[in-house]
């Protein structure tokens, strides 16, 4: 094991789904079935999926919202399973969140003041002064005026809003930040003014973030490495810029092919996808890709492909595909 | 810090207040409890001062005084209205001032020429007339009122204590304690109520607190599947999530941030609530199960109109108040609904 500061190995999460008088599980949601993630500290892995791949899922069995079905989520090389009480409380002041939608998760009720002091009643940090200072001090950090300690969250826009959910998850010092969709439920306009906080933030505090997004341009700004999910596995991990450069999997390179790029002329000849992403109650058999592959073969749908670097390719470039770099990105310099 | 009313409070009270009805018959309302509290000075046999022999007497509240007090020849409770006369006659020194209507609502008017009900009279100061045993009508219904909005309140507390704590266990915590309580629940609901208030009423004679008990014992039903839905939809909000990532113990979550979330619905849910505990009470004392006799009570004032319906003021004066109360009540109950409604204040993106 090296010191990673994540480590999460074989990660799977199954929801049962329940039906019938006896209330017995009928089918089960596979939303995650075999992860394996390695967040070093003080880096950033972007992890890119479409909707319902299941990247949402992977980030709440990070911070133990969800108790994962099988596999391990080690922080610090320890297994977060298996703690629980106070010591579990200890290891959450390290293990922070920020959500997407920066209207659900402030709470209403509670002044910007209450909620950002929130982190210190729970933890007993400091008393009523000198949490009060640090309240002032995150509204700062973050930009915003130390008045906005008495008004409430519905009085803001979203990005401030937004701004409010980060200070919330800095306030205890943490080590990781789980964003999950940080940015998407943000105008263009304010989607970089919170990306160039939370670089901001990297830097000055040595956080490390698991950036849950599904939106490429975005990924790649922010990311040391890059994840790529489909269906509650991964498919790509690379660095960033490798990983634009020189997709493998075909999944990637129709992902990256999407990103709009303001010219026409260069419109033509992208490799777009067909279709929507399968069920995870009935993955397909093989390759859960195969379906809407353009490359599939007869092997692709016997037989699933293994996480792995490719002869050649560097060794921390690892894909999970039969025919992995006989698809190309269209040249577009 | 400084104490804030959360500027969304504002607005839905601001809102309730801009529905007129509901806003007037929540004043009619407290004022009719505000008066039901001082019945004692307002609706009662006794005096509220007498002035004998130079010093002043305050008889409403406190020990009885003997008729000897005021130089009458007896040793039980003074007669005031006896008094009064006695006095007017100038047979002692003083006056006597009654409340409005000056009886009790267990004083019996009886007279030596004539049996009663005794129709409405403005010189006996009767004003609704009596019962069938002589008692007047409005002194039984205002004591009756009092007695009725307060085993309504009582039950509201009751049930709210038990159906909020379970609804939100059972929405918070799922799994296996949601669904032994949803099967509970369903076999709860399927009691009789009425035999069971039969049954334990033939055992022993329900007081105010035991009869809420009964009822409550039933009641809790509704607020817990309703506590329990909302709860279920308000514990997988992000701003939950948040709570448990930072660390917080189930009982800061349910407390401070789903409680909280909540009050709409419990606010929502009582006007109404109380409107049915005192149609409860009302037809449990009118089949003769509630509380026991002499309590004044509507639903037995409402039996004896019904046996006496030549008495027509008697039915009259309790339909007619009831038929006040709920109005009053239900109008309250649905502008609180318009003015919490969430609708007016999601925001959908």
């Amino acid at each position: 094991m090296t010191s990673a500061l994540l480590q999460v190995s074989d990660l799977k999460m199954h929801f049962p789904l329940r039906g019938g008088v006896l209330f017995r599980p009928v089918a089960t949601v596979r939303a995650v079935d075999g992860v394996n993630l390695t967040v070093e500290a003080g880096q950033t892995l972007g992890l890119v999926g479409e909707s319902g791949c299941g990247k949402t899922t992977v980030g709440r069995c990070v911070v133990r919202l969800y108790r994962p079905t099988a596999g391990r989520v080690r922080v610090d090389g320890q297994d977060l399973a298996v703690v629980r009480g106070g010591r579990l409380k200890q290891i959450r002041r390290d293990l922070q969140m920020i959500f997407q939608d920066p209207f659900e998760s402030l709470n209403a009720r509670h002044t910007v003041g209450e909620i950002l002091r929130e982190p210190f009643r729970i933890h007993r940090i400091g008393g009523p002064g000198q949490q009060a200072a640090a309240v002032e001090r995150l509204l700062e950090r973050v930009g915003l005026d130390p008045g906005a300690q008495n008004r409430f969250p519905h009085e803001f826009s979203g990005g401030q809003r937004q701004r409010i959910g980060i200070a919330r998850a800095v306030a205890l010092n943490p080590r990781l930040i789980v964003c999950d969709e940080p940015v998407s439920a943000l105008d263009v306009s304010i989607q970089s003014q919170i990306l160039n906080l939370l670089l901001d933030l990297q830097r000055e505090m040595g956080l490390a973030y698991l950036f849950i997004t599904h939106d490429l341009a975005v990924v790649k700004h922010v990311s040391d490495r890059i994840a790529v999910m489909y269906l509650g596995k991964i498919v790509e991990t690379a660095d960033a810029d490798r990983l634009y450069q020189a997709p493998l999997h075909p999944y990637t390179v129709a992902l990256i092919s999407a990103i709009p790029v303001p010219d026409p002329a260069r419109r033509k000849g992208r490799p777009l996808l067909g279709g929507d992403v399968p069920s995870p109650i009935d993955p397909p058999a093989g390759c859960r890709f195969h379906p809407r592959c353009p490359l599939a073969v007869d092997r692709c749908r016997r037989e699933e492909p293994v996480l792995q670097a490719m002869d050649g390719a560097e060794p921390d470039h690892r894909v999970a595909c039969h025919r992995a770099g006989q698809m190309r990105l269209p040249p577009d310099g | 810090m400084r104490f804030r009313l959360n500027p969304l409070t504002v607005q839905k009270i601001r809102r309730f207040r801009s529905i007129r009805r509901g806003y007037w018959s929540f004043w009619i309302f407290c004022l009719l409890i505000l008066f039901s509290l001082a019945a004692e000075l307002l609706v009662n046999d006794r005096a509220i001062l007498v002035h004998y022999e130079g010093r002043f007497y305050w008889p409403t509240y406190g020990d009885p005084l003997p008729g000897r007090t005021f130089g009458l020849d007896y040793d039980y409770e003074t007669d005031y209205r006896h008094l009064r006369r006695h006095l007017a006659a100038g047979r002692g020194a003083g006056w006597v001032l009654m409340p409005p209507v000056p009886y009790g609502p267990y004083s019996t008017d009886l007279r030596t020429d004539a049996f009663p009900p005794f129709a409405p009279s403005w010189s006996e100061r009767h004003y609704l007339g009596t019962d069938t045993v002589g008692r007047d009508v409005l002194a039984r219904l205002v004591y009756g009122f009092r007695i009725a909005i307060f085993f309504s309140l009582g039950l509201l507390a009751a049930n709210y204590a038990i159906g909020v704590s379970i609804g939100c266990a059972m929405g918070y915590f799922g799994g296996r304690f949601d669904l032994f309580f949803q099967r509970v629940i369903e076999i709860w609901a399927n009691m009789p109520f009425l035999y069971v208030v039969i049954i334990v009423s033939s055992i022993v004679v329900p007081s105010f607190a035991l009869l809420i008990a009964i009822m409550a014992f039933f009641g809790w039903i509704g607020i817990t599947w309703t506590m329990r839905t909302v709860t279920y939809k308000e514990r997988t909000r992000d701003y939950v999530l948040a709570a448990q990532v930072l660390g917080a113990s189930h009982g800061r979550i349910i407390l401070r941030h789903i409680l909280p979330n909540t009050v709409a619905v419990i606010v929502t849910y009582a006007p109404f609530s109380v409107a049915s505990g005192i149609v409860a009470l009302t037809s449990l004392d009118y089949l003769g199960f509630g509380l026991p006799p002499p309590t004044p009570s509507w639903g037995e004032l409402l039996q004896q109109g019904w046996a006496y319906m030549s008495a027509w003021w008697i039915v009259a004066a309790v339909v007619g108040a009831m038929v006040v109360t709920l109005v009053t009540v239900t109008f309250i109950g649905e502008a609180v609904r318009e003015a919490f409604d969430p609708k007016r204040y999601t925001v959908y993106e």
